[in-house]
């Protein structure tokens, strides 16, 4: 346990601003979609294991509480790609590019691609979900 | 003034190296393969129309089922091995690292498998 401890509040406690939180960020988005990513390919291989019950899969990801939480999915996926697409081109083209200047200004545009992608989708998103679940928009 | 060289040899790449590059080399596959999938199946087409015949609508293509596998194989080995590395960080002993690299082993292995097994499949008609 003390590991778990000491890690953890390094992780707290360091301070390297935009690419320490980028490097949470990273974390915390990844484990999040490879959680769901495991949910997601079994309820998606139920339609051959136990055809009867996909429909019930499905309506479990129909519900507004995972509506809102497939919102916040898309967000992690969004950042993740966008950041590791940096990450990679750093480390394998240009690793000059690792300096904390050019960090603080790279970590800002990756969030900034990010959000343009990620808020037209969730306002599709969220329509689809005040259509079909609140019946607004004539749905 | 003499110079002297000094050659140093270049290290084997060892399963660490290889899982390094491994990352890097798969997250650019996988962009276009996910934002693909995220924006047809999540914004375009939406949950609200998925269900048993659209799954098999799609899958009646070779194509998508190929899209599909490319996923299954990329994305979630990407993700075990990202699971790893989180882990790494925190469990340092050699025998700990062992049960736990052993596990998400088996993890993959058997996830993996269900979900091939259902791509090959197919849908199967509700009884």
């Amino acid at each position: 346990m003390s590991n778990l401890k000491a890690t953890l509040t390094g992780y707290a406690s360091y301070r390297g601003r935009e690419g320490h939180y980028s490097f949470l960020l990273h974390r915390i988005t990844g484990l999040g979609t490879a959680l769901f990513l495991i949910i997601h390919i079994l309820d998606t291989s139920f339609v051959y294991f136990f055809p009867d019950l996909y429909q019930h899969a499905i309506n479990l990801y129909r519900s507004t509480l995972f509506g809102i939480a497939e919102v916040g999915l898309v967000f992690c996926v969004f950042f993740h790609g966008v950041n590791g697409l940096r990450v990679a081109f750093f480390d394998l083209i240009a690793p000059r590019l690792w300096s904390v200047p050019k960090q603080r200004f790279s970590t800002k545009i990756t969030l900034l691609i990010t959000l343009l992608m990620w808020i037209p989708a969730s306002a599709i998103m969220l329509y689809n979900l005040l259509y079909h679940n609140f019946g607004w928009f004539g749905g | 003034m003499t110079t002297n060289t000094r050659t140093i040899q270049k290290p084997k790449p060892n399963f660490e190296t290889k899982s390094w590059l491994f990352m890097r080399y798969s997250a650019i596959l996988l962009i276009p393969l996910v934002f693909g999938h995220l924006i047809l199946q999540d914004v375009i087409v939406g949950v609200h129309r998925i269900d048993l015949d659209y799954v098999e609508m799609r899958w009646a293509s070779i194509g998508w089922r190929i899209y599909d596998a490319l996923l299954l194989a990329f994305a979630f080995a990407h993700g075990v091995n990202g699971i790893r590395q989180v882990l790494n960080d925190f469990i340092q002993s050699d025998r700990g690292r062992k049960f736990m690299h052993w596990g998400l082993f088996l993890l993959w292995l058997i996830v993996t498998a269900i979900g091939a097994i259902a791509l090959i499949g197919g849908v199967r008609p509700i009884s």
